[in-house]
């Protein structure tokens, strides 16, 4: 399983990963940041591959993804 | 000593393809190229105008001799960015131009005062407005202190001579290097296309200071503030290793354009003004003769100082008249408290300018209280002729 | 916490505060771009194509431009507006063996900065142009840029663009660049690519990546992503087709500024530079 994080105070909710995640495993949650974003979220983290095409896309630096499978 | 352009060892070229020591002739152009060489000339980026081409000319015969790139550039703008550029990158860089191209370089100048890069831009002044001519003038020399938009000083030397014309570009690039600014080499037609001796010093003699820099005071790079640590902050190279950012919004010390405050805002304003004007006595220089006793005194700059100089000789030795002579050589920073510690009480101050009186508001500031009147002379598109001057002088003080 | 790999090219915070988030708008294509070349940066830093040392970042005025501003933690000069690539010619010409990276917009490039952009590429100076184009001037409110659409309604085109766009790649390759690609935010493991080849060639090379302005547009940022996919076509079946032609326009080297100036010099001085 591989982790993802999402960086909040960085994070401006524009959702570009959830439209890249080639897994569809990133969706709209109901979280809003402190800045007052609508924050993504993770779900089925089994399903990620760890192609970090989501660290790619984001604008802001905002999302990292283990790349190596971690026993869980 | 043909006073052909320099091209071989037997014109003149020394050792590191730099001007040899010894007597030359040669015109003003030629002699400020062989001073920025002689001072560590690396970049040249320049773009033709009348009557400033022939320093561009020269310097792109010259720098490759030293190693180093001449560049013509497709607009004024250009080439004075080129100079901003290569600075950063660790190279002494310089142009010339003439006055209207010297109104395209402003917003660049501005640029360069608020990173604080050294460069040298010389401008070979003709009049204007517009085209105007392409004959000699003074008419920029406000425009040098305040055609900049923005609150930021600048340095500015008025060269009245061959020698000047190497001896200033020596001094301008150190004085660039020194306090981290733009320097401004005030010349005018006259000066550029003047043709004299020049006397260049063993090297050994010529002072060229080199940049501050962090690692020489052992600033590692992540304690590094581009416009921090002092008045006149160390300045990395591209390359060093420093990641340093160049920025021009109102900034903090280490560069961050964020978290911006009117207090954040007002501090760096006053450490780039107080670094220039707060230091103008040491910056500014002017010379003088005939102080001691004079009963008058003739303030003059550039060109006309050398006419200014015959006049008042003639004045005192064939009329009598007790009149004293004081050349700017620095118009900015203006230097005040030079004037008022040499000129203590005299009757009438004469300014002849090579424009309707500009540097005559100045110096009136200065010394409102130290004479009886400013009296300025105007000349449009030329050189007062001595004799001229000198008909001025004895109209007023009636002799 | 895991970083993001890129974030150790940026500088987060110092000591007159944070600089991170960007200031850039959610979903603004500029922070895109800055990914896609810090990676293609990356990997030629541990291929071992250059050193971190030897990069520099160059910017006008602009959004785009703002992306050296104080974020990068490389040699960096965000400038004066249209001048970016007389500045980096300039830095060039005091050390060839620098590699010069400068992030400029639409406006900044081809209007303002029109004549250096020509000439840039007319002399072949070893820089890599990255121009975001958005079709618009977005840090001053949306008005319309030479690179705006025919019929386009901007702030300053309220009754619709009566001017035609510039093709950027075919100016730049027109005026001489020896490499020019184009492609949007929508691609970005090609436009990686091609900001690496264009870094690790020698000349002037032209890198035009469409660039979404969610704010002025009035889309959304995955929108309009999904719109650069739908309104672009490979270059090589672009033949009748009305959709933007992405790829690669030129791949022409040829011998660059400073490369012809040192024969120059060997010949003056004597020696090599």
């Amino acid at each position: 399983m591989r982790k993802i994080f999402i960086r909040t105070d960085y994070c401006k909710g524009c959702l570009i990963c959830v439209e890249s995640c080639p897994k569809k495993i990133l969706k709209i949650s109901s979280s809003i940041s402190a800045k007052g974003y609508t924050l993504p979220q993770v779900t089925n983290t089994e399903k990620c591959n760890g192609c970090g095409i989501c660290e790619i896309v984001c604008p802001d630096f905002a999302i990292a993804v283990e790349k190596k499978d971690k026993a869980v | 000593m043909s006073g052909a352009p320099l091209e071989k060892k037997e014109d003149g070229i020394g050792a590191a393809g730099l001007i040899s020591s010894g007597r030359h002739y040669l015109e003003g152009s030629e002699a400020c190229v062989e001073g920025a060489l002689m001072a560590g000339l690396k970049v040249y980026g320049g773009y033709p105008i009348t009557p400033a081409s022939e320093i561009m000319e020269h310097a792109a015969r010259r720098l490759p001799m030293v190693g180093g790139r001449f560049i013509q550039m497709e607009d004024e703008i250009s080439a004075a960015c080129t100079l901003v550029g290569a600075s950063w990158a660790g190279g002494k860089a310089m142009t010339a131009t003439s006055s209207p191209g010297f109104s395209l370089m402003q917003e660049t100048i501005s640029f360069s005062i608020m990173t604080e890069t050294p460069l040298v831009i010389v401008d070979v002044q003709r009049p204007g407005p517009g085209q105007g001519y392409i004959t000699t003038s003074q008419e920029d020399v406000m425009q040098a202190r305040w055609g900049h938009h923005g609150e930021g000083p600048i340095i500015a030397l008025a060269p009245s001579s061959v020698q000047d014309m190497f001896d200033f570009t020596i001094e301008a690039f150190n004085l660039s290097e020194t306090w981290r600014t733009p320097v401004l080499i005030m010349a005018e037609e006259t000066v550029a296309h003047m043709r004299e001796g020049l006397f260049v010093p063993d090297p050994d003699q010529i002072k060229v200071v080199l940049r501050k820099k962090p690692q020489d005071l052992g600033i590692a790079p992540e304690d590094y503030q581009p416009y921090g640590h002092d008045l006149v902050p160390p300045l990395a190279d591209f390359g060093d290793g420093y990641n340093i950012n160049h920025v021009s919004l109102a900034h903090h010390p280490d560069g961050n354009v964020a978290n911006y405050n009117l207090d954040m805002h007002r501090k760096n304003v006053d450490r780039l003004h107080d670094k220039i004007e707060g230091n103008a006595d040491v910056i500014a220089r002017t010379e003088s003769r005939f102080l001691d006793d004079c009963e008058h005194v003739l303030i003059c700059y550039g060109a006309v100082a050398r006419t200014g100089v015959e006049a008042i000789m003639e004045a005192r030795k064939t009329h009598g008249i007790k009149i004293g002579f004081l050349r700017l050589v620095t118009l900015w920073p203006f230097p005040q408290s030079l004037l008022r510690k040499r000129i203590k009480k005299v009757g009438t101050i004469f300014v002849p300018e090579m424009n309707l009186g500009m540097m005559m508001h100045p110096i009136t500031e200065a010394l409102r209280d130290r004479c009886d009147q400013v009296v300025s002379i105007p000349s449009i598109g030329a050189l007062h002729r001595p004799e001229a001057l000198l008909e001025k002088i004895r109209e007023v003080v009636k002799c | 916490m895991l970083k993001h790999p890129m974030l150790k090219y940026l500088k987060e915070s110092g000591p007159h505060g944070t600089r991170l988030p960007f200031i850039m708008c959610p979903g603004c294509g500029a922070g895109q771009v800055l990914n896609y070349t810090l990676h293609a940066v990356d990997s030629i830093i541990k291929e071992g194509g250059a050193r971190k040392e030897d990069f520099v970042f160059i910017s006008g005025v602009g959004c785009s431009s703002r992306l050296t501003s104080h974020y990068l933690n490389f040699d960096s000069g965000w400038t004066i507006h249209g001048r970016a690539l007389a500045i980096a010619t300039g830095v060039l010409l005091a050390n060839p063996d620098l590699n010069i990276v400068v992030f400029t917009g639409d406006g900044d490039a081809a209007a303002i900065g029109g004549n250096h952009f020509i000439h840039a590429f007319r002399r072949n100076i070893n820089v890599t142009v990255i121009c975001m184009n958005n079709g618009l001037y977005g840090m001053t409110g949306g008005q319309v840029a030479p690179t705006s659409l025919s019929q386009a309604v901007t702030s300053t085109t309220p009754y619709g663009n009566i001017e035609d766009a510039f093709d950027l790649c075919r100016l730049a390759q027109s005026s001489g660049a020896s490499y020019v690609a184009r492609w949007t935010t929508a691609h970005p493991h090609k436009t990686i690519k091609a900001i690496k080849k264009a870094i690790s060639k020698k000349g002037a090379a032209f890198i035009e990546i469409l660039s979404q302005c969610p704010v002025h547009k009035k889309q959304t940022p995955v929108d309009m992503i999904r719109a650069f996919k739908a309104m672009t076509v490979p270059i090589n079946k672009a033949e009748g087709s009305s959709k933007i032609p992405v790829g690669e326009f030129c791949d022409t080297p040829r011998p660059e500024w400073t490369q012809k100036y040192e024969a120059i010099i060997e010949k003056c001085a004597g020696r090599k530079s």
